[in-house]
């Protein structure tokens, strides 16, 4: 990704975005200039009710380093009522995840209006920042089948000389 | 040296060949679906026969789901016409989330519900012993429905409390919970790599309803179909969140799972969240609205920025 | 195999700056797939979409991504190109290097980076686009309006004076609503019934106008376009067909002490009854509840206890055996008029509101709210529009108004502002001056929010020309004391306790929802608010929409209107229903979720979630028409698209067109395929 001219680690993060509210959000943090981040990649959806748990886990198995999930705040859902089934749905799949050993963390869920593109600035960089502190997600991609070459070199490149694989690597393999 | 005593059956054996006599003989039901008495220990038994109703049996034994037969996955049970369906409290939750999800049209079964005080974890046994803690399911220490509401029939008496186990679930859930991530992280990668796979969770499972489970699809590959650890991760986790707010806590995935993988564990995780969250326990009421496709203005949303 | 087109746009240097499109170009031109890869200064421009209407015929292209802005932005232009080059619109995507690419990055390598994998995304998606058709639904044009008040006479007017046939459907005996109570009007103290009674013959007799009074909605089916309303028509016992309204059976009805409900209780009228002389249609319903026969036959009585109406009419309309009838409506448009109703200050409350009991309203004839005082203020009112107090029918010297009783009362159960109540408590006051020179009028008021054309001189006047006494602050209690009503109050700006010896006390009480709205709002698969208003599709850009396509709302049942907002909701309700019923084909963007018949259960957790009610099961029959299961379906021209339904279907057997799980899939895959 940004490896090219840089030796520190740049974090992979996919972002699951609502169309009305978060996407339009970080059209006008863009129309604002508001320069942030070039960690995150957008993956537009219709609504945040639209967004299957399944969206998240298949991120970490391709290597996202974290994710974020974001949509209409309460009440202002453009389809009135899908992001308060999203919340439900990923208040358990967040509990759930933790539960397993995901440090949450690795998960950013946020509400940002269509006129909160400062907003969106600030969780990408926050987002970004505490991915930085963890660390790539060697834990999930240490579940890769080891017969396939889950990632290219080049995302392998990105993992710091010498640093420290968790302890969970050993573990699952 | 002195094993755990052997219990009596139940109360309400007799009622129940007696009953199930009569809808066998009355024509009410083609088949009754409940327990017999094999050589090894308990097993499902399909009785067509009137004169057979003697087969029943109700004691620590039955462990077995039997609401799993009702599934529509299996048609040719239900082609056998009318269904009578003998069934613990536990196991009435699981008719009331067919009929939930339309799956099952409550004419189509009569259900006679027994008084229950708990089973065994393991049901292979010649004779019911009592229960003991070291002995007792885990799953029924703090069952709230020994005696279901969910029936045609009510029989057998009001059962005492089973022993505490040993270590209880919500016990063993707490100690999961107070390990750091990467423990808890290490030790279920460590459970799901056992896993081989063969899906005896979700064909056991009285709330696997789907035709085409998600895992058998292919365009797109959500989960990946080969048991290595990545996959065996997605699965296990979907498995259980697909069970969110709709499990009932029968036990019968982790009891049919031939690697021994906790699956109550992450069962009961899931039912301590939508409870703490939502306020919502599994019952026999149908009209119990589940949890995941219902909600409310003020749910509780800490975990969003 | 896929034959993909990129074009990627400079947007002059607002992508150029930081990104090297060129780069960009080249490097997605290897991308499997893509047969043609360009870049150009503004792709938005005639030239920028010669070049892609250009490429498609060359390369003969089965997609387009357009590395460009926003598709917010420009999606419509290209998909339009696309059309036009003869390519489904449905197959061109737009990749986002402006908006979330050049203008957030300032590092050329990163942001060139960063623009890359967008594309490689954007093209996985489109190499799962399908060619795609607009949905077309008929449109039945023929509306129906929900509520005969002034808001629903107005909506029926303009859209019958519009060409469209309009059923109107009123729950009460005759149309007029609440307007045709009131006195004089603020803020030109106009007579209501003078401006309202025209209009309401006028809708009575418009050749486009079908009435049902009297009648209640059953049962709506169907979705835009393509309504079917189930009307019940509750039994009148009077043939509207043969009745001339000669008065006769109202004449002789034996139960006169029926508290009659167009003056707000202050008289009485019979059982059966015309509610109020100008009413349309001007002919009797009868009364079942409180009629004589009708207590009797409920008792089991055998043989009748009356029948005086019946044998007073002469042209033998009265027939006691009517029961309720059904009438199948198809509509294409509905608009909602239910209008309101006060808020009972009584100790009784319904759930999730409380009373005042320390104002003894309900309990003291003297303590009235305002509806009652329009009908003592009108003409055609219990008094012949002279004040005189309910008790004893004597002048009251000393009037208390007592503003926001219930309104902005978040300890009542509404935090929100009635909005007519400052205005018609200055009405009042001047109405009360006008007729009582020597009289006294007190209005405790917490502010004075008088914010319409003419409103706030208008409630100067009240002050300065009519001497109505403003006192700032409320009132704890209200008490009788001999011949007086002790009214206990605070004035906060000369921080003092005002006790006033009133004669009379107008309480003007929050406005609520009307009765039974929120059942109709579930028919409808509209949403009400927390405080029982139907909601609207957005507060600011769709303020008459509802979130369900084709219902249309007017006046106070989304939230309180005077009659000038009433009447431009109305008429915009019009406006909307006209624009709709101006296509004899609606063409809806294909984004809906379209369900796998092979796979789905019918556990129809999808229906449950559903925000617009768009999902329904079916059966699935054996080629024989032997049911052999079910299955959801989602209706197209009622679904918006959200995919709400696919994350909770645990089969994936649901799928959103345009933003398919195959889509989503290969997005998320080409985020880490190519490094």
């Amino acid at each position: 990704m940004n490896s090219q001219h840089s030796d520190t680690f740049e974090p992979r993060i996919t972002a699951f975005v609502c169309n009305w509210c978060t996407y339009t959000g970080a059209d006008l943090a863009g129309t604002s200039r508001l320069h942030m981040a070039s960690n995150v990649r957008i993956i537009r959806l219709p609504c945040t009710g639209r967004i299957d748990p399944l969206f998240i886990v298949k991120a970490f198995e391709r290597g996202a380093d974290g994710v974020i999930v974001s949509g209409c705040h309460p009440a202002d859902c453009h389809y009135t009522s899908g992001n308060y089934h999203a919340r439900r749905r990923f208040a358990v799949f967040h509990d759930i995840m933790q539960f397993l050993g995901v440090d949450p963390r690795r998960m950013t869920f946020s509400w940002v209006s269509a006129s909160e593109g400062a907003k969106w600035k600030d969780v990408v960089n926050e987002t970004v920042a505490n991915i930085r502190e963890l660390g790539p997600y060697e834990a999930y991609r240490a579940l890769a089948p080891d017969a396939v070459e889950p990632w290219p070199e080049a995302v392998d490149g990105l993992t710091p000389a010498g640093d420290q694989e968790p302890a969970a690597k050993e573990v699952a393999s | 040296m002195t094993g755990p005593a052997i219990a009596p059956a139940y109360a309400g054996v007799d009622e129940l060949r007696r009953v199930a006599r009569e809808l066998l003989e009355s024509g009410e039901v083609r088949v009754i679906i409940g327990w017999e008495d094999a050589r090894r220990g308990a097993r499902p038994v399909f009785i067509t026969d009137p004169a057979e109703a003697d087969k029943l049996i109700f004691d620590t034994r039955c462990v077995h789901n039997l609401v799993t037969y009702l599934d529509p996955r299996r048609d040719h049970v239900s082609e056998l016409g009318r269904i009578g369906l003998v069934v613990k409290g536990c196991d009435a939750k699981a008719v009331a989330g067919l009929l939930r999800e339309s799956q099952l049209s409550r004419d189509h079964v009569v259900l006679i519900g027994m008084r229950c005080g708990g089973v065994l974890e393991e049901g292979e046994l010649p004779e019911p012993l009592a229960l003991t803690p070291e002995n007792v399911a885990p799953r029924c220490y703090g069952c709230d429905n020994r005696e279901p509401t969910l029936t045609d029939h009510l029989l057998g008496e009001p059962q005492p409390e089973p022993p505490r186990p040993v270590m209880t679930i919500d016990e063993r859930v707490a100690a999961l919970d107070d390990l750091p991530l990467e423990e808890r992280w290490a030790f279920w990668t460590e459970q799901f790599s056992k896993c081989v796979r063969c899906y005896a969770c979700r064909q056991v499972c009285p709330l696997c309803i789907c035709e085409r489970c998600i895992v058998e699809k292919t365009q797109p590959l959500w989960i990946e179909s080969a048991a290595h650890p990545r996959g065996n991760f997605s699965w296990n986790l979907t498995r259980a969140i697909h069970l969110a707010g709709r499990c009932v806590d029968c036990g019968e995935c982790e009891r049919f799972c031939p690697v021994g993988i906790p699956l109550s564990l992450l069962n009961r995780k899931l039912q301590q969240i939508v409870h703490d969250r939502y306020g919502y326990t599994a019952s026999d009421d149908p009209e119990n609205a589940a949890p995941i496709g219902d909600y409310r203005l003020d749910d509780q949303q800490e975990f969003i920025k | 195999m896929s034959r993909i087109g990129v074009f990627v746009c400079h947007c002059g240097e607002n992508i150029g700056r930081t990104v090297d499109c060129a780069a960009v170009a080249e490097a997605l031109k290897d991308h499997p797939g893509v047969a043609h890869s360009e870049d150009y200064k503004y792709m938005c421009s005639d030239p920028g979409q010669a070049l892609v209407k250009k490429a498609i015929e060359e390369h003969n292209l089965t997609g387009v991504v357009v590395a460009a802005c926003s598709p917010h932005m420009h999606e419509k232009t290209f998909r339009r190109a696309c059309d036009q080059a003869g390519l489904n619109k449905f197959m061109c995507e737009m990749a986002n290097i402006r908006e979330h690419c050049s203008w957030i990055h300032e590092d050329r390598e990163d942001a060139t980076a960063k623009a890359i994998d967008i594309g490689r995304t954007i093209i996985e998606k489109v190499k799962h686009n399908r060619p795609l058709e607009v949905i077309k639904i008929p449109v039945t044009k023929r509306a129906m309006v929900i509520g005969g008040g002034i808001a629903g006479i107005q909506a029926a007017l303009d859209i019958a004076d519009g060409g469209h046939e309009v059923v109107l459907v009123e729950k009460e005996a005759s149309i007029g609503g609440h307007m045709s109570q009131l006195s004089e009007t603020f803020p030109t103290l106009d007579c209501s019934q003078c401006i309202l009674t025209p209009r309401m013959v006028e809708a009575y007799q418009h050749p486009n106008i079908k009435l049902h009074t009297w009648s209640e909605i059953e049962k709506v089916d169907g979705y835009i376009g393509n309504f079917e309303v189930t009307v019940r028509k509750k039994a009148r016992s009077v043939d509207l067909d043969l009745c001339n309204g000669c008065g006769d059976c109202w004449a002789v009805c034996p139960s006169k002490r029926i508290p009659s409900e167009f003056d707000a209780g202050l008289s009485n009228r019979t059982a059966i009854y015309v509610p109020f002389p100008q009413a349309v249609p001007n002919q009797p319903v009868l009364d079942r509840e409180n009629c004589t026969l009708f207590k009797g036959r409920a008792k089991g009585l055998k043989k009748d206890a009356c029948g005086k109406c019946k044998d007073a009419c002469l042209k033998n309309a009265i027939d006691y055996d009517t029961e309720d009838e059904f009438v199948v409506e198809e509509v294409g448009a509905i608009v909602v008029a239910t209008g309101y109703k006060l808020y009972d200050v009584g100790r009784e409350q319904p759930e999730g509101l409380k009373g005042y009991g320390e104002y003894g309203y309900g309990e003291d004839p003297d303590i009235i709210d305002g509806l009652q005082f329009e009908r003592i203020a009108s003409a055609s009112g219990p008094t012949g529009g002279e004040i005189l107090r309910p008790s004893d029918g004597k002048e009251p010297k000393t009037v208390v108004f007592v503003h926001c009783v219930g309104s902005r009362d978040i300890d009542k159960g509404m935090a929100y502002c009635s909005k007519i109540c400052c205005m018609y408590n200055a009405k009042h006051a001047m109405l009360y001056k006008h007729k009582v020179h020597d009289g006294r009028a007190v209005a405790f008021y917490m502010d004075i929010r008088a914010n319409g054309k003419g409103y706030d001189e208008f409630s100067r006047r009240a002050i300065e020309e009519d001497h109505a006494e403003y006192v700032r602050g409320r009132v704890s209690r209200i008490f009788r004391d001999g011949d007086k009503l002790k009214v206990w109050g605070f004035d906060t700006l000369n921080d003092e306790q005002v006790i006033i010896d009133a004669d009379m006390v107008v309480l003007a009480t929050a406005i609520r929802p009307n009765d039974g709205v929120k059942e109709l709002a579930q028919k409808l698969s509209c949403s009400v608010d927390v405080d029982g208003f139907i909601n609207e599709a957005h507060p600011k850009l769709r303020p008459v929409e509802t979130n369900t396509a084709g219902v249309f709302l007017a006046g106070a049942c989304q939230a309180p209107r005077d009659i000038p907002d009433a009447v431009a909701m109305a008429s915009a309700t019009g406006a909307k229903v006209l624009s709709l019923f101006s296509t004899d084909e609606l063409e809806r963007e294909p984004a809906v979720a379209v369900v796998d018949e092979r796979t789905c259960i019918g556990c129809m957790r999808c229906a449950l979630v559903c925000p617009y009610g768009a999902i329904e099961q079916r059966e699935i029959c054996t080629v024989d028409g032997q049911v052999c299961g079910h299955t959801a379906y989602v209706n197209p021209g009622v679904c918006q698209g959200c995919g709400t339904c696919q994350a909770v279907c645990l089969s994936n057997s649901i799928d959103l067109q345009t933003f398919t799980d195959e889509q989503v899939y290969s997005e998320i895959n080409a985020l880490c395929m190519w490094e």
